[in-house]
């Protein structure tokens, strides 16, 4: 697929079109501390200089709390109906680790031999134009991930990368393409120069992040180290709040609950849950295999670094961050694996 | 797209009550082409929804051989239990399923089998009792195990006449008796240690609440039976049942996918977390 460039009035008209027909989530302002992805009215709402919104674009397909079906008993039987398909959404200027949390999940979400309608349904009507990232911060490790980079384009259709002065457009999938197809006014064919300029940029941004883990290493060393007295220590500081599970792009575990709206309807619904509660496997007569925050926390850690490795030969974690900066105890996601023994 | 969250419709054909917190359901589906589709073996399990509630996983009670309705002995114990009970036969609710993996039967062919049920874990175990009594000549000797607390939780009386009439063994057990009871007093470890079973081409097919299964695998391991000789499946909180929702997640396996039914060779390599 041949890039394209577009210029910085250009990605503003670009955006102002596509909000007119599509809805566009982008970082936004929310309060004066808080820029997370909003639904966009126009360009200027954009917060173009966020790298780490206040959560992740995640929610905007997979929602925190969604409608699987509705249901109305009726004499001698039951009706079900299903929400109608949303409209075609947008998300832009997500990094490449919210992106590669997508790519990530859709896995997870069609594996085990059923496709989840409800999830691939929102994803494939959403189109994902993502930025690169010039100056990560000091919590990010998008690195130590294999293909990982501020620049990488993993789960986008459009990856954008600023070059000289403009914008370089990496049209990554059909439906990037498609969507560039679609305004091409707005883009003109990029020369080797610039694609040169990102391989650049990439070299540039990457050598910025400090932290590089040894996966492998860590891996090895969380196999073996479940019986570990590491555990009875490690999670002491934690007061289970759970915003490591609510912010992270990769976390997917949900619930299934059910709304009554009278006596004969109501609605299925699922919602977002986290491993960290206490609820989350407590079964009905009281028994709960994991009763302490010792148990949970390792099941979060050993899931994400660990078993989901063995199932899906990649890490539950794209090294966003995010965990790090939210956590009210300053629980640190990289030290707690590395430091697995 | 497919939404696999929707349930089949079915309605309560009969309920039986079978203990004072036992009732066992026949639902039967109400889509024709559905019910013809409808497949299960012995070892799988549905979820159930019952509406204004929510749902809740139950193993099947009957095996693929006695399938015109779908059976499930439930016992009262969280909000949709409690609400499942409170319904009456003709009332609509739904299944999702089937789910899971099976007991393999494949494998038992030409042996013994000693079936050890406790409590509620009777349910999970009826549906491999009946399919082996109904491929009776499969197997050699067919022996079942079953204690409650008291005389007054145990299910199934009406179908003890046909298992015994079928060449099974059977072997009751309360953990305390009561007069008139004519059959074992104690727990059913003790009990299993006294009938002191040979391991020699036997498989061992178990379910029951956790302190007894512990106690169970004590005892034939004492009695020499390998890990691979013992059977039962796993109980872990389920919410989808397609391997999605997360928390039926132990180590890398998901219990409702690569489960329930499990070796206990395969659960000696899982952490020691229920």
């Amino acid at each position: 697929m041949p890039n394209k460039l577009i210029t910085q009035e250009n990605l503003k008209a670009l955006v102002n079109e596509l909000a007119a027909s599509y809805d566009v989530f982008a970082p936004k302002r929310e309060n004066e501390n808080t820029v997370s992805f909003g639904k966009l009215q126009a360009f200027e709402e954009y917060v173009s200089g966020v790298l780490l919104t206040n959560t992740t674009a995640k929610d905007k397909v997979y929602l925190q709390s969604e409608q699987l079906f509705q249901y109305e008993l009726k004499k001698d039987t039951v009706e079900f109906k299903e929400k109608a398909p949303g409209k075609e959404a947008v998300i832009f200027g997500g990094r490449p680790c919210d992106a590669r949390g997508f790519d990530v999940i859709d896995k997870l979400f069609n594996w085990s031999g059923y496709e989840d309608g409800p999830y691939t349904g929102g994803r494939k009507n959403t189109t994902i134009i993502t930025v690169s990232c010039e100056k990560p911060e000091t919590t990010c490790f998008c690195t130590s991930f294999a293909g990982g980079s501020p620049a990488d384009g993993k789960g986008s259709d459009i990856l954008l990368t600023p070059v000289s002065g403009k914008f370089l457009a990496e049209l990554l999938t059909e439906r990037g393409e498609k969507l560039a197809a679609k305004y091409s006014k707005y883009f003109s064919e990029a020369g080797e120069a610039e694609t040169a300029a990102k391989a650049e940029f990439a070299k540039a941004a990457e050598a910025k992040i400090a932290k590089k883990l040894d996966l492998a290493a860590i891996k090895k060393n969380l196999d073996a180290s479940f019986d570990s007295f590491y555990w009875d220590t490690v999670h002491l500081p934690c007061v289970k709040c759970g915003a490591c599970t609510y912010v992270c792009p990769t976390c997917y575990c949900f619930d299934i609950t059910e709304k009554k709206f009278g006596y004969l309807n109501g609605e299925r619904n699922r919602t977002w849950d986290s491993c960290m509660s206490e609820m989350f496997t407590k079964m009905a007569g009281g028994h709960n295999p994991r009763t302490d925050t010792k148990r949970r926390f390792r099941q979060r850690f050993m899931h994400k670094f660990r078993y989901h490795v063995d199932n899906f030969k990649e890490e539950l974690c794209t090294g966003c961050g995010r965990c790090i900066r939210r956590c009210p105890v300053g629980i640190d996601i990289r030290k707690v694996v590395e430091d697995a023994k | 797209m497919s939404n696999i969250y929707i349930p089949h419709k079915a309605r309560i054909a009969s309920i039986k009550q079978e203990t004072a917190d036992i009732k066992s359901f026949q639902f039967e589906l109400l889509d024709p082409e559905v019910r013809k589709n409808f497949k299960w073996k012995s070892g799988q399990f549905l979820i159930l929804s019952v509406f204004g509630v929510g749902e809740a996983t139950f193993t099947f009670a009957n095996p693929q051989t006695r399938s015109e309705y779908v059976e499930c002995s439930i016992k009262k114990t969280g909000l949709v239990t409690e609400a499942l009970h409170d319904l009456e036969v003709g009332d609509i609710v739904a299944i999702r399923g089937p789910y899971g993996n099976w007991f393999p039967f494949e494998k038992f062919k030409g042996q013994n089998l000693l079936f050890v049920g406790g409590g509620i874990g009777i349910a999970a175990i009826r549906s491999p009792i009946e399919y082996s009594l109904d491929t009776r000549n499969d197997f050699k000797d067919i022996t079942i195990l079953y204690g409650g607390r008291s005389p007054l939780d145990i299910c199934y009386f009406d179908k003890f006449d046909e298992w015994q009439g079928k060449k099974a063994n059977l072997v009751l057990t309360a953990d305390k008796g009561s007069e008139g009871w004519k059959h074992k007093v104690g727990f059913v470890p003790a009990v299993l240690k006294e009938m002191k079973p040979s391991r020699d081409n036997c498989t061992v097919i178990t379910c029951g609440p956790p302190i007894m299964i512990k106690f169970v695998l004590k005892e034939l391991t004492d009695l020499g039976f390998a890990p691979e000789q013992i059977v039962t499946t796993l109980e872990m909180k389920m919410k989808c049942g397609l391997g999605k929702c997360g928390r039926c997640n132990i180590q890398q396996l998901y219990v409702c996918k690569d489960g329930p039914v499990f070796d206990y060779a395969e659960i000696k390599k899982l952490p020691d977390e229920f």
